[in-house]
Parts: C-alpha cells; sequence; structure tokens
C-alpha cells in the first residue's frame, strides 16, 4: 500500500500542523553549487514561509547558520550537539554528505551506527532520502545493520518514488508507515522569465531546430553520452542535442567521461557540448530553449531536472532507472524507455522520424579503398580524444601502425585486488570477508596505482616528439 | 510585488563607507528614492572591509536623501568563523598564474566573512521586489544573494581585470543575472572577454554630483598648505589601488630636489609617508564631501595609480573641478576616460610618471588648460540625472511591473 502524499516542506505527517517550530535542515547549501542543497534552499524557503523557525546546518562553510563537517562518527557527534534544541531536524540524505569517501565496509558501519545513534538522541528527526546503495541492504554484508539501525533512527524518511520506498521498506526494514512519499518538485520556482524565443535568441540556438537538451553535473552515470549515441542520425533532420553542465568532481571517470563526451560532440555537428557552471537562471533558460529533455541516466534515484522540466510543460525522454519512472510517468507526454535502442527509437519519434532512422552508430562506411585504415584511424582517434584528446605520438595522421610511445604502460593491466574465490570448501567465505576487512585500506591505494598508470602513459603521449616525415627516408639508408 | 520597490545589497552601506562602488549604491539609492521608488538596502553590519566587524546595529534603520526621502536599510551581522587558510592559499595560488580548482573557489568563497541572515532575509522577500540589485561582484554578499532570485536580479559588477574576475565560480552570476548594469564601454569589452553578458546587459554609467561651489583657498588655509602647489589622492590607500607604488615614485622624485610638489592625501588605510620627507607628504584622513570637493579644486592634478577601476568617479570629481588627472596607463577604463576626454596624462612606468609630476609644477598653466575639457566630458555623460534615466529605462524594460 502507498503511503499518503505530502506536500515538500509540509513532510510532516505525524506532526502538528499550524504550530511555529524550530526546524534544522542538514544539507550541502549555497552559495555552494549542489543539487541537493539547491532543493533544500527551496525546501527551507516553503517552510520559513509557513512560519517556521528554520536554521541549517550544511557540511561546509556556507549561507547556512551551522557548518560542521558530518562524515563519519565525529559528523554525527556534530549534528547530535547542533540539533539539540530543535523540535524536528531534517537531513537531506546523500552517502557524501556523512560517509567519507569511498564509503568502505569500516565507514559505513561507524557512521551508520553513530548516525543512528545521533538520530535517536533528537527530538524528531526526519530523513529526506537522496540516495542510498541498495546494495547495502544485503543481508550477507555484516554492514547492513548498522546502515538499517541508521534508517530506522529517523521518526520519518521521505522519498521521491515508489521504488525507492520499497528499498526502505523491504531492503533495510523500515517500517512502512515511517517512509512517506513526497512531491519532489513541489516547491520548486521558476528561475527565468524569458519565453522560448527570447531563450533561444540568448543561448545562440536556432529559433525552429527541435532541441534536445541533456543538462546537469556531467558524471558519467548521468549518461549523457548515451544520449548523445542515441542522436546520431538526426542531426540533418532540424534536431540537436545539446549537452549543459559542469564536470564538478574531477576523478579520471568524470575526466574520461568529459573525454569521450567531447569526442562524441566533435565528430557529431548537432551535438553540442556546453561544459561550465549553469546558474539557475540559465538552467531554466535551457529547459524553456528546449523541445524535449532528456534523462538519460544510467542510475538515479529521482531527479530535479524533471521537475524543472514539468515546470516550464516541456516533455522528457528518461530511462527506466530508480525512481524515474514513478516520478515521471505523470509528467504529460513523457516517454520511458529501457535500453539504448529505446532511446533512440524515443528520440527519433519525437522529431516526427521513423523509429528505426536513427542508427547507432556513425563508424566510417566501408565503401573506400582501405577500410580497415579508416577504421582502425577512427579507432584511433576516439581513443586519443577519449584519453584527453592527446595527440598519438608516433603515429601518421592516418593512423599507421607505428606504436605509441605509451603503449607498453597503457598494455598494463589495472592492478586489482583478487577475486575472493576459492575452489576449496568454506575458502571463499573467509576470503570474502577478509576483502571486506581490507578494502578500505587497499582501494585507495589501487585507485592510486592505476591514476599513476594512466598519467604516465598520458605523459609519455603528451612529450613524445611529432613523428618525423623524413623517418622513413632514414630507415632506407639503413 | 510592488511595482516601484527595489532593493540594493552592497557589502557596505553608509556615509562612513569608503569604496567607490559602496558610495555610487548609496547615491543611486538616494536618485530613486527622490524619484518616488520605494528603496530598501539589505547590508550588513560591517563599516570596514579589512575587519568586517559588526560596528553598525542590526536590524532596520532609515537613511535620508537630501530632499527628505526615505531609504530603509537594514543591516545583518557579518560571521566570521572559518580559519582564513584556504583563502590564503587559493589567494597565494592566484598570484602566481595557477588557476584553482572549481571546489577551491567555493571553498575560498565561503572561507571569510558571510552573512546568513541577511541571505536568510532575501530568500524570503525577494518575491517582495521588482529587482534586487548586488553589487560589487568580488563579495560574498553579490555572490551568494545574486544567486537567490536570479530572475529579478541586477547585477552591478563594477568588474576589474584581475584574476578574481576569471575564476569559473562567478560564472552563474555572469552570466545568469537577469540584468547587468555597467559603468563603461571598457567594463563591457572586459565583460566578453571574461564571460558572455546577459542578453538584458546596459552600460548605465554611473552619475557625479556636481558641486555648487568649491573653496580652494578655504581649504588651504584650514589645511596650513599656503601657497604650496600639491597633487592629491582620495580613497583607500593600498596595494591593490596602487599606493604604496604611488608613494614610493612620488618619494624618489622629490628627494632629487627639485620637484616642488607636495602630495597631500584622503581616505582610509595606512600612509607610511617616508620619515626623510617630512611634510611633503599630507594625510587628511577621512574627510567630508564639502572638503573632498575642496581639495579637489585646490590640487594641480589628481592622481589615479590604480590599475584596476571600472569607473573612478575621483576622477570625475577631479575633472569637474578644473583639475587635470594623472593616471596609471595599465587602467583600461581610465585611460579610456583620458582618451576620450583629452584632459589627463597617462603614465606606464615610474619614469614617465616622474615626468608628468614634473609637468604639473613646472607648467601649472598648460596643466590647467589640459584639464579644460574635463569638466564638459563629465557634465556630457555622467550626470545623475542622465544616469537613473537610463537605470529607470532599464527597470522597465527588463522588469515590466
Amino acid at each position: 500500500m502507498s503511503a499518503p502524499e505530502t506536500a515538500v516542506g509540509g513532510a510532516e505527517a505525524g506532526r502538528a500542523t499550524g504550530g511555529r517550530e524550530r526546524i534544522l535542515v542538514v544539507s550541502p547549501y549555497p552559495p555552494v553549487r549542489d543539487g541537493i542543497g539547491a532543493y533544500a534552499l527551496q525546501q527551507v524557503r516553503s517552510l520559513r514561509r509557513q512560519g517556521h523557525h528554520v536554521e541549517v546546518l550544511s557540511p561546509t562553510p556556507s549561507a547556512a547558520h551551522h557548518h560542521a563537517d558530518l562524515r563519519g562518527p565525529a559528523g554525527a557527534a556534530a549534528l547530535a550537539r547542533i540539533g539539540t534544541g530543535f523540535d524536528r531536524v531534517v537531513v537531506h540524505l546523500h552517502p557524501d554528505v556523512i560517509y567519507r569517501l569511498p564509503p568502505t565496509a569500516g565507514a559505513r558501519l561507524g557512521t551508520g551506527l553513530a548516525y543512528g545513534a545521533a538520530f535517536r538522541r533528537l527530538a524528531h528527526v526526519e530523513l529526506r532520502v537522496h540516495e542510498i546503495d541498495h546494495r547495502w541492504a544485503d543481508p550477507s554484508d555484516p554492514t547492513s545493520r548498522a546502515t538499517a539501525f541508521m534508517l530506522k533512527g529517523a521518526d520519518l524518511l521521505t522519498v521521491h518514488s515508489e521504488e525507492q520506498r520499497s528499498h526502505l521498506v523491504d531492503g533495510f526494514g523500515v517500517p512502512g508507515d515511517r517512509v512517506h512519499l513526497v512531491d519532489h518538485g513541489a516547491d520548486f520556482a521558476p528561475r527565468t522569465t524569458a519565453d522560448r524565443a527570447r531563450a533561444r535568441a540568448s543561448l545562440g540556438l536556432p529559433p525552429d531546430d527541435h532541441v534536445f537538451l541533456c543538462i546537469g553535473f556531467v558524471q558519467p552515470h548521468k549518461g549523457f553520452d548515451r544520449a548523445a549515441r542515441a542522436f546520431v542520425g538526426l542531426g540533418g533532420r532540424g534536431a540537436r542535442l545539446d549537452v549543459v553542465g559542469s564536470a564538478r568532481l574531477g576523478d579520471q571517470a568524470t575526466r574520461d567521461h568529459v573525454a569521450e563526451l567531447r569526442a562524441i560532440a566533435a565528430r557529431e555537428p548537432d551535438v553540442h557540448l556546453h561544459l561550465g557552471f549553469v546558474s539557475d537562471e540559465m538552467f531554466d533558460r535551457w529547459i524553456v530553449a528546449a523541445d524535449t529533455v532528456v534523462l538519460p541516466y544510467r542510475h538515479i534515484w529521482s531527479s530535479s531536472v524533471a521537475e524543472r522540466a514539468a515546470l516550464f510543460d516541456r516533455p522528457v525522454i528518461a530511462t527506466r532507472v530508480g525512481g524515474l519512472a514513478h516520478q515521471v510517468e505523470r509528467l504529460p507526454g513523457a516517454v520511458l524507455v529501457d535500453d539504448n535502442r529505446g532511446l533512440a527509437r524515443a528520440l527519433a519519434e519525437a522529431v516526427g522520424s521513423p523509429a528505426e532512422a536513427a542508427t547507432p552508430s556513425s563508424w566510417p562506411g566501408a565503401d573506400g579503398d582501405d577500410v580497415r585504415s579508416t577504421v582502425q584511424a577512427e579507432v584511433r582517434a576516439r581513443a586519443a580524444a577519449a584519453r584527453g584528446g592527446l595527440p598519438v605520438a608516433g603515429r601518421g595522421p592516418t593512423g599507421d601502425d607505428a606504436p605509441s610511445p605509451s603503449a607498453p604502460v597503457r598494455r598494463l593491466a589495472p592492478l586489482r585486488p583478487p577475486a575472493p574465490v576459492s575452489a576449496r570448501p568454506g575458502v571463499s567465505a573467509v576470503k570474502r570477508l577478509m576483502h571486506r576487512l581490507l578494502a578500505w585500506e587497499l582501494t585507495p591505494i589501487t585507485d592510486q596505482v592505476n591514476s599513476l598508470q594512466r598519467a604516465t602513459a598520458d605523459a609519455l603521449d603528451r612529450t613524445a616528439p611529432p613523428p618525423d616525415p623524413h623517418d622513413d627516408d632514414a630507415d632506407d639508408q639503413h | 510585488m510592488d511595482a516601484r520597490r527595489i532593493a540594493f545589497v552592497p557589502p557596505r552601506y553608509g556615509p562612513d563607507v569608503v569604496g567607490g562602488a559602496e558610495a555610487v549604491v548609496r547615491q543611486v539609492a538616494h536618485g530613486l528614492a527622490d524619484r518616488g521608488w520605494e528603496v530598501e538596502v539589505l547590508t550588513t553590519c560591517a563599516r570596514d572591509h579589512y575587519t568586517w566587524a559588526n560596528v553598525e546595529r542590526p536590524g532596520p534603520g532609515l537613511d535620508r536623501t537630501a530632499s527628505g526621502a526615505e531609504v530603509h536599510v537594514r543591516r545583518f551581522p557579518m560571521v566570521r568563523d572559518t580559519p582564513g587558510e584556504v583563502r590564503a592559499r587559493v589567494e597565494a595560488a592566484l598570484a602566481t598564474g595557477d588557476v584553482p580548482s572549481l571546489g577551491e573557489q567555493e571553498a575560498w568563497m565561503n572561507d571569510g566573512p558571510r552573512s546568513p541572515e541577511l541571505f536568510h532575509h532575501v530568500l524570503d522577500e525577494a518575491e517582495r521586489f521588482r529587482a534586487v540589485v548586488v553589487s560589487p561582484y568580488l563579495f560574498w554578499t553579490t555572490f551568494a544573494v545574486g544567486a537567490i532570485a536570479p530572475e529579478r536580479t541586477l547585477l552591478r559588477p563594477c568588474l576589474h581585470d584581475e584574476p578574481y574576475a576569471r575564476l569559473e565560480l562567478f560564472e552563474p552570476l555572469l552570466t545568469g543575472s537577469a540584468g547587468v548594469w555597467l559603468q563603461t564601454d571598457p567594463e563591457l569589452d572586459l565583460y566578453r572577454s571574461i564571460s558572455t553578458p546577459p542578453a538584458q546587459t546596459a552600460v548605465v554609467g554611473e552619475g557625479v554630483p556636481v558641486p555648487d561651489r568649491y573653496d580652494p583657498e578655504g581649504f588651504r588655509r584650514r589645511h596650513d598648505l599656503g601657497d604650496r602647489p600639491f597633487v592629491l589622492y582620495g580613497g583607500r590607500r593600498e596595494g591593490a589601488k596602487g599606493w604604496e607604488g604611488l608613494l614610493d615614485a612620488f618619494a624618489d622624485a622629490v628627494r632629487k630636489e627639485d620637484l616642488d610638489l607636495t602630495l597631500v592625501t584622503y581616505g582610509v588605510g595606512e600612509v607610511h609617508a617616508p620619515p626623510d620627507l617630512p611634510g611633503r607628504v599630507v594625510d587628511l584622513g577621512f574627510v567630508d564631501d564639502a572638503t573632498r570637493d575642496d581639495a579637489v579644486a585646490a590640487a594641480s592634478a589628481y592622481l589615479q595609480p590604480s590599475a584596476l577601476e571600472s569607473f573612478s568617479r575621483t576622477v570625475m570629481e577631479a575633472w569637474l573641478a578644473g583639475t587635470p588627472v594623472i593616471a596609471n596607463g595599465a587602467g583600461d577604463v581610465v585611460r579610456w576616460h583620458i582618451e576620450r576626454s583629452g584632459a589627463g596624462l597617462t603614465y606606464d612606468d615610474d619614469v614617465e610618471l616622474e615626468q608628468a609630476l614634473r609637468f604639473v609644477a613646472e607648467a601649472p598653466d598648460a596643466a590647467a588648460a589640459l584639464a579644460a575639457p574635463g569638466r564638459d566630458y563629465v557634465l556630457d555623460h555622467y550626470t545623475w540625472p542622465a544616469t537613473l534615466d537610463r537605470m529607470e529605462a532599464t527597470l522597465d524594460e527588463w522588469f515590466p511591473a
């Protein structure tokens, strides 16, 4: 049975209404740019307008009234100290805020227990669960009880989708009457006054093209590359895809992802990449300018972008992951897809093209004189772009077979701990336990070694001299 | 929303606040109040931008224009509860040409004085105003408040060509404000070189009050200056304004014993007059507007050593008083003013500065003639009525009631 919907900011089912409460909201907060922070800001505004006394605790200095490092047991202690005296504490829960990264088994154990205890000390705790890994509920995971202890320490948990609710109730054992659905976009207000024509003019977009938009922080799990690949073939039909947002994280995975997006945009003339910080106003202006907002996420719990698209009556195409289906299916004109093929079909149908018109790839055709060289050059060009646009030193423009100086380093397999398996009975379990116990120490080391390998390879390509056009002659002389 | 209600959010506000950008905010607030706007100023309790000490009393207050119109002022406390280590580290990196990461930039912005109560007041009240004017760009108040209601935020950035302006951190403010007021064409050029101005961007300039009268003789008498020729510098005495360099160059020129000039200065900040030149550097401290005007009229030249001016109101005040300007040629804006008006000289190094000083000391009549077109230049371009007309026109166009 589904729990009743409550208004965001009201999220106070079971609480007295009409009274003026002292509320502490715990969240990343502006002017630090953060999606959850922007969401929390709107909730704070709504609560203040309802007459409540609201203060904010943020994990870093900001416009919040309080700030404290909220990671780990010390963070839980800080929350318990600051939250004492408030009638209600609303915690915007995201693993990045409360766990030291990566959230290893040890971190989940210590942090979960500490936060569970802290929640029980405070008057009334509401968790606005933006994300939590449902795999942590695995009963074979020795830390699952700690995570469940934390979640069950809250008086109320609010989520944006029925699927999220099921994760909490069925996975972590949180009593169903404590998990409520809330409307993700209830507090959202428009941030631009521009109409479609003015928005397009200000962004340099053609007035009549069908504009598909992917917007938000550029991260692999957002899957903007999926949309770009699915879009291939639609460019010549009066459509374009704009990918807008900043790469907030500087880790290797994000850098690789950005390089891949650049490579796609470089070879597809109607895929446009706009990397950079986007203000709230410009964010909305992009949505107003778009015809269709594309949410090709690989995994996510819920999407603020979907709500902002709804705010401006822009249809969305979204993948059926996390709670997106629940969130999107109520929006007029929304299309849900299950895979890349479905995504390509939905994009094509949005511009009125036959579904089969979209092709998943724009690799060179097989009609040239030397197909292998062409495809080989394309393979190498894409690989180079994926490495950050580096030229592949030692190779001619046609991609001849001279090895890259970095080739020996790139051939080294990434360092990974051995799989915890064994043919002997019982040993696998012991190895898995050891694996979990040691992961917090080993993971950072292996990550660093792999990063060094990539950096070394990049440096070799970057510093290698360009190919000498006379090398062939020199070889001939010997 | 009241059709004629507007908010200004400067980091500091009041007659005792030294700072060109802040002074102009007050004058615009007064000008619009005189024209019937309901003006609120939302600011901090700080008066000094070094200490950010909460000197003024928090809460509502009233500031009246000369004609008696009301400007409602609401002050909020500044909070300083961070060690400033990130701020120092990032500034050191910027000084060496490094570009900190976005995360470091955010930490830098928040690792200093902040005003959560001001932020939340605007969060509560922004929709009551037709526009919320934030200025200048570099301060936390502008950065934080400017993001609350971008659809009604009017940015008056006062951009300088400095590393801070090129931080990615400011992109949302620079690209995403509903409207932008700029002071000069060079500021717009700089804006375009840094970012993409919103479509609703206008060079509105700023106004300079035109004094009814000057009393240079009275000024000399009151400050025991006799007939000594002097050059003048007013404002913040600090490195970012070029004060130390100016003082060193002036002292070197004077030490040659044939430069008959005194340097008179008013404003805030340490002067550090060279002890071996007694009486050749005169510090008036903080002065009222009338004293400032009289000093400018009595000076042989006004010195503008700063390369980071977005308008330079003091240069306009000098020209109104018939005084030539000697300015650092590295400053695009002041050089642009001088080239357009023809009422001053620029220098690119200390040697050129010394020669310019010699010019005003040795050829006072020629220096006065040099200044002559300056007054018309200011009256043609930078009077308050014309500036306020432009501002009101943009408000009507960009923020329809």
